[in-house]
């Protein structure tokens, strides 16, 4: 191998000319611009396109209003929106599940079961991706409102921290047992939900230093970067998949994100105010 | 001869050079895309809302209102009348509250999710089980009638159905609320463990914290476990 690189380097070494420098650079611009085009301007091309036909966007909505107009739009849009998420609350809150939501208004992440809030975390920070930061609150309320199901989760965390105990073979060691009870380890959360609408919701906690184990955290990440490299795949491979991946992440304090996952049921439902 | 092979070497180098940047694009593509969308939007307004005059909009905001102020009864109709009782199982924390607020909140401890293995396929986890419960009854010096885990815990011979070694008195405190399913809201013995996850299920309080739950929490008063 050693001596196949030198072989290749004295070879390059001839070829090594202005001429060859320009084709070099041409060539890796060309195949960079090639694949901006591929994995980067085709998917959100195709995106966009899908919903304006879907929601037939009529141009006209970029036409100049009067203020008064707008600020009444504003008013409608903002009271329909909160209409649809209190109406799918109450759908909600017949299920026996506990749902989320997620109020991005009042930096609020919220449990709920039976139409009864269990529990309240503030939200410290909240990111948007591009593509949900562009698109309009009134495509956000048909699009991601809710409730959705979650179709796929990660977590640095395991659901039911299970320990699994041996029974004691003797009194003595059943009494040493009893002294100190096994605690589950506790490591650091982050947790990603990709919702069955292309919406994935990251929820992180907010403390920057890492408190559990390291190896937790590397597999999360693994898996995560694994996540979306299949999804890209997926959608290179085959045209019907989804090409652009809506992005919302939270960061609430560490403790309430681990209530707040171990809370919620395999695939909950979550709900998301804008 | 030797000028070929330097442009052959060149082209596999540029070859190669080519592969690893669509490989590295491609990894990349989550940010390719949020790059791409500089080059597009959306209308801020939709064009359906823009063609109706102010009348109309004002009634649609009214029509809103409306049914917003339906939905915020319904939804506020679902919370008990009475008081309730919240229990975090990963924070081992409850609140005890009514509609109006906060009547007491504190440390408890939940179940250690502890999967006991005693072998020829026993086995038994201790959760708490999590959703909304009624309260079925409310039981004053509640006897602990031990299941067999307790006795395969410390090591000892499982006694009959029904026999007195099965009975402990004061292991639960001054009180007890049922849940159903063997599941209790019952005192300690042990208060340090108190805000750990220690159970075998059931939900342990500190004994001015279960005198409180006890005194405000009637039969059919809701628990919401999470």
């Amino acid at each position: 191998m050693k001596n196949f690189i030198i072989k290749l380097q004295n070879k390059i070494n001839g070829a090594v000319t202005t001429k060859g420098v320009v084709l070099f650079i041409t060539v890796q611009l060309a195949v960079l611009v090639g694949a901006f085009i591929l994995f980067g301007i085709i998917p959100v091309s195709s995106e966009v396109s899908k919903i304006t036909s879907e929601f037939g966007i009529e141009r006209t909505g970029n036409q100049k209003l009067p203020p008064e107009k707008i600020v009444l739009l504003e008013r409608v849009r903002d009271r329909e929106h909160y209409e649809s998420i209190l109406k799918s609350a109450l759908s909600l809150s017949k299920t026996d599940s506990i749902s989320l939501l997620i109020d991005l208004n009042d930096s609020l992440a919220i449990l709920s079961l039976k139409g009864v809030s269990l529990f309240q975390s503030k939200i410290s920070e909240i990111e948007f991706n591009k593509g949900l930061k562009k698109l309009p609150v009134y495509l956000r309320d048909s699009l991601y409102s809710g409730p959705f199901p979650v179709k796929d989760e990660l977590a640095s965390i395991e659901k039911f921290p299970v320990v699994v105990k041996k029974a004691p073979k003797d009194t003595t060691e059943a009494s040493a047992n009893n002294a100190a009870p096994e605690l589950p380890i506790q490591n650091d959360v982050f947790v990603l939900f990709a919702l069955d609408n292309n919406l994935v919701i990251e929820i992180n906690q907010e403390e920057q230093d890492l408190a559990g184990s390291k190896r937790a955290y590397r597999e999360f990440n693994r898996n995560y970067s694994k996540f979306f490299r299949e999804h890209n795949f997926a959608q290179l491979k085959d045209k019907s998949a989804p090409s652009y991946l809506y992005r919302l992440k939270i960061f609430i304090p560490r403790e309430e994100a681990r209530s707040i996952y171990r809370a919620l049921p395999i695939k909950p439902y979550v709900l998301v105010r804008y | 001869m030797k000028n070929n092979n330097s442009k052959l070497a060149f082209i596999l180098v540029t070859a190669l050079t080519s592969v690893a940047t669509i490989l590295f694009s491609f990894q990349k593509s989550e940010n390719l895309k949020e790059l791409s969308y500089i080059f597009f939007s959306y209308p801020s307004v939709p064009g359906h809302y823009v063609s109706k005059d102010s009348l109309e909009l004002e009634k649609l905001l009214k029509n809103s209102e409306r049914r917003i102020t339906t939905s915020l009864r319904r939804l506020e109709n679902l919370l008990p009348y009475g008081p309730y009782l919240i229990i975090n199982t990963t924070q081992n924390k409850f609140v005890l509250r009514t509609r109006k607020g906060i009547i007491r909140e504190g440390i408890c401890s939940t179940g250690s999710y502890v999967l006991l293995d005693a072998g020829d396929g026993k086995q038994w986890m201790f959760k708490t089980p999590k959703g909304m419960f009624p309260i079925l009854g409310k039981i004053v010096d509640p006897i602990w009638i031990k299941p067999d885990w307790a006795f395969v815990e410390e090591s000892l011979p499982i006694p009959p159905r029904n026999h007195p070694d099965r009975l402990e008195y004061g292991t639960l405190g001054d009180y007890a609320l049922t849940l159903g399913d063997g599941y209790l809201i019952h005192g300690t013995l042990y208060q340090r463990f108190l805000g750990l996850p220690v159970t075998h299920g059931c939900v342990r309080l500190g004994d001015e914290d279960l005198e409180m739950v006890f005194k405000n929490l009637n039969v059919g008063s809701r628990v919401y476990i999470f």
